[in-house]
């Protein structure tokens, strides 16, 4: 009895202290918006990227300038939500994991035009045509598997054959709405058209044996042998042989044939949200950017290839143009997301995990 | 003129009738009023939105998704149900009648299980039986797998789902089934053995029918819990409406994902409707409390082991298993300083909002409750009906009814950590609400007439005399809210700031990553803080 009489009088306290607390911070903040014009002050980053890819990069630009960064790890909500924030905008800066999603988001006039310094660093074809966004890093869609269980011949050399019933239940895909897919589902389309598009859809989800969130997911499944191989960014291959055990994978870049498409890439960057609430910083974010030390550290952190051929990339990854890629420019994704999205989900494939 | 005044006591008329006779005070009933609203608010928009998908997006996402999610979400429910209510009452039997050894202490041991959350739960039965788990390795490096083939155990499945969310949630049961156990009378089991029936006869005949409210509390609890789960669902890779309109809006195809909301309303609705019929249609049972005597205890004799075993079995899988690997996980990422500055800055957080949260209903539960108790009438149950429209609602639905009014409405508010707290509040205040209504019905409505009758105001009468007597109820309330809120998982992904993780939200973020070490200590924490009401409850119940 005693203790459940001090109990709720504790807890009443910590919440009235928190109470203060938070007052106080609240006021602090509104004397660091007035000062905002000057040196110092916030930066609000919605981020799709894994959340341990940007940690440490935003660390290093709060060390680098004294802004203070609100971090959204929001996975692929962030685009939407941007969308969705658009009479109430939040965010500065939005860091992607696909440029399709990029340029969505500027054609719906939600990003806006910078011209950063150290811009030209980087090829014309990865940024966007009023530099509102800038790609940084290449990432290549393979497919990655499990030494222990299959060999390299019993992988399929091309996406295509994904909807084979050979493979029944033997590999793992993310759910349809994650990012990287939806970029992969447009350019299948570009190569295909819609229908067998959705064909193929309907197909791989039903032939799938897991259909996860994310990528990390895939990376264990393929690594414990849950599955013997799954569809993945390049540099989850390059994570997992990292990885103190469960690290006998390999991987194959699909669709290298003469005629074939070539495997599909995509691209990491950075966008400069249109007005967002601290824009002097979202423009000192950009610069900083794009200078050469923070884009090889970008890139680094998820040990994906630096777009630009200067930055050094880490030991593992392969080169781009080391294998064939799919020649459709990055930056036409972004008219056909909203239709990608549409034929995902008519196809019935899983928006969820499985 | 005359006309005129005849209307106005016309109306007067109703209205005094509308009390019986009895209106409360304008600022009692604006409180009131204003609180209903602030609760029901969230919960119309999103059905109101839901229609603007037109017919059809809603024949689209009927036709594509409902069945499956349907069948998904219904047969889950109903197995981790009746699996729960299985458990809870042949537990609370064997606890409370039976003279097995410790049986003091197993009442409370198996209460433990209700303060961990089952989507911690999911996290610990995935680092023992996932494919990364402690089960498989040992399976892989032993002669397992060579005399029985493949590692057979797939977490990652409905018999997962449901072993979890049936471990974790069959003390609902449980306690309630006790307290009605207590309470009953010997004097029937004797008449009944006198007649010479069986013990499991007696079971059948003069026990269940008696724990029959007991158990439909229990089925409710149950079921509005696994139709409003999304961390454990989740984290198995499970997917129900729940997880689903999270998804959507992961996509963000709100409007999707309110037409999924409105699907999972009118489910809970019919449950709930379901358990008020059958209630009905049982007698009630009374007891006479003037001859009570304490029922006699039974004695196992051979079945002493059996049911020891069948005891242990439970309280090990749901308590001993899932502290074990926490504790073990903790020492490992306390080695690795998972214990920093912002590991503090998140439990910090996590206290911030809870407190607010509990803070705010004890202050609304007030008035909500004393306008129920004293001054009943149509207008009143809407109010409270309203105030309760959280109990059946997942926190995915409130947090997407809370953006929708926040983002439009009252942009000034969005994305800031006190939205966290609203969603907290609208979720919990039906708890704060009871633990409120249980102390006020033990004050005599005379106590308040005799005090008005001195000439004391009601305001007056509110301050000196009501809130001391149900000051303990109220507080006790406010401790219930505190916990669940500092559970509280989905609203707080979806409503959190830039910047503003709180403990629930890193132990989601690091198990998806399988960064076991570091979502350990946060989920010691979490269950620690969530012994404090149990007391209350074990006390309540």
């Amino acid at each position: 009895m005693k203790l459940y009489r001090w109990i709720p009088a504790a807890f009443l306290s910590v919440a009235i202290v928190g109470a203060g607390c938070s007052q106080e911070e609240e006021a602090g903040s509104g004397e660091e918006a007035q000062v905002e014009d000057g040196e110092s002050g916030e930066l609000v980053v919605y981020s799709a990227r894994n959340e341990t890819f940007v940690d440490e990069y935003l660390e290093k630009y709060e060390e680098d300038t004294g802004i203070e960064v609100h971090a959204l790890h929001a996975d692929d909500t962030a685009v939407n939500r941007i969308q969705e924030e658009a009479n109430n905008v939040q965010a500065d800066i939005f860091i992607s994991n696909d440029v399709g999603a990029m340029e969505h988001l500027r054609l719906d006039g939600l990003l806006d035009g910078y011209e950063a310094d150290n811009l030209e660093s980087i090829d014309e074809d990865y940024r966007a045509e009023d530099d509102s966004w800038v790609a940084l890093s290449a990432r290549t869609r393979v497919l990655m598997y499990n030494e222990d269980l299959v060999n390299e011949e019993n992988v399929p050399d091309s996406i295509e054959e994904l909807a084979s019933p050979e493979y029944a239940d033997q590999f793992a895909i993310t759910r349809g709405a994650n990012g990287s897919m939806i970029g992969h589902v447009s350019a299948l389309r570009q190569e295909w058209g819609d229908e067998q598009t959705v064909e193929w859809l309907r197909d791989v989800s039903d032939n799938a044996g897991i259909i996860t969130d994310g990528h990390g997911e895939i990376r264990q499944a393929v690594g414990t042998g849950e599955v013997e191989f799954g569809l993945v960014n390049n540099y989850y291959y390059h994570q997992q042989l990292q990885e103190p055990e469960n690290n006998n994978v390999s991987v194959v870049y699909p669709d290298q044939g003469e005629d074939e498409m070539g495997a599909v890439l995509n691209a990491a960057g950075v966008g400069l949200v249109a007005d967002g609430p601290n824009r002097e910083n979202a423009e000192t974010f950009m610069d900083w950017a794009l200078e050469e030390e923070n884009q090889q550290m970008f890139s680094n952190e998820s040990l994906e290839v630096p777009i630009n051929p200067d930055v050094e990339a880490v030991e593992d990854a392969a080169a781009i143009d080391e294998y064939e890629t799919h020649d459709m420019p990055l930056h036409e994704l972004g008219e056909v997301w909203d239709d990608t999205l549409e034929v995902i989900e008519a196809s019935g494939m899983d928006l969820e995990v499985r | 003129m005359s006309r005129r005044n005849e209307r106005e006591k016309g109306v007067r008329k109703l209205w005094y009738r509308l009390w019986r006779g009895r209106p409360p005070g304008p600022v009692l009933l604006f409180l009131g009023l204003l609180i209903a609203f602030i609760m029901g608010v969230p919960l119309l928009y999103v059905v109101v939105r839901s229609f603007s998908a037109g017919a059809d997006g809603w024949m689209n996402i009927l036709d594509e998704r409902i069945p499956g999610l349907l069948w998904n979400t219904l047969s889950l429910t109903l197995m981790v149900t009746v699996f729960a209510v299985i458990l809870g009452v042949s537990l609370a039997w064997i606890v409370n009648r039976t003279d097995i050894p410790f049986k003091k202490g197993w009442q409370w041991l198996l209460a433990l299980p209700l303060v961990i959350p089952p989507y911690i739960g999911a996290a610990v039965y995935i680092m023992i039986f996932g494919p990364v788990g402690w089960a498989s390795e040992w399976w892989q490096d032993g002669w397992l797998e060579r005399a029985f083939g493949e590692y057979p155990i797939e977490i990652y499945s409905f018999a997962g789902v449901f072993f979890v969310l049936t471990l974790f949630t069959f003390p609902y049961v449980f306690l309630i089934s006790m307290a009605s156990l207590r309470k009953m009378n010997r004097n029937y089991e004797e008449v009944a053995r006198s007649q010479g029936m069986s013990t499991a006869r007696i079971f059948w005949k003069v026990n269940l029918p008696f724990l029959r409210p007991a158990i439909g509390a229990g089925v409710i609890l149950v079921s509005l819990y696994v139709l409003s789960d999304f961390g454990a669902i989740a984290i198995l890779r499970y997917t129900t409406f729940a997880a689903a309109i999270y998804y959507q809006m992961g996509s963000f195809d709100n409007l999707s994902a309110t037409v999924l909301s409105t699907v999972l309303i009118a489910i809970t609705l019919v449950v709930l409707w379901l358990e008020a019929k059958t209630r009905k249609k049982n007698v009630q049972y009374h007891q006479t409390s003037n001859a009570y005597t304490e029922p006699e205890t039974l004695r196992l004799g051979k079945w002493k082991i059996p049911a020891l075993l069948y005891v242990f079995t439970v309280f090990f899988f749901s308590v001993l298993v899932p502290i074990i690997v926490l504790v073990y996980w903790t020492v490992i990422g306390i080695g690795e300083g998972a214990i920093d500055r912002e590991f503090w800055e998140y439990t910090w957080n996590s206290l911030r909002v809870a407190g607010y949260a509990a803070i705010a209903c004890m202050l609304m539960a007030i008035p909500i409750v004393y306008l129920k108790s004293r001054y009943p009438s149509p207008l009143t149950t809407v109010i409270e009906k309203l105030s309760y429209a959280g109990y059946a609602l997942p926190g995915v639905i409130v947090a997407l009814g809370i953006i929708f009014i926040f983002n439009e409405h009252i942009p000034w508010l969005y994305n800031t950590h006190y939205l966290i707290a609203f969603a907290f509040v609208i979720l919990f205040l039906p708890q704060a609400m009871q633990a409120g209504e249980a102390s006020l019905s033990l004050v005599s409505p005379r106590m308040d007439e005799a005090a008005r009758s001195l000439g004391h105001p009601p305001w007056k009468v509110m301050v000196k005399v009501i809130l001391p007597a149900i000051r303990p109820g109220i507080l006790a309330g406010g401790a219930l809210v505190f916990v669940s809120a500092i559970k509280e998982l989905p609203a707080t992904l979806i409503l959190r700031p830039p910047g503003f993780d709180t403990l629930a939200v890193r132990i989601w973020y690091e198990t998806n990553e399988f960064f076991y070490q570091y979502a350990a200590p946060a989920a010691l924490v979490i269950i620690l803080i969530s012994l404090i009401p149990l007391r209350f409850l074990l006390k309540k119940y």
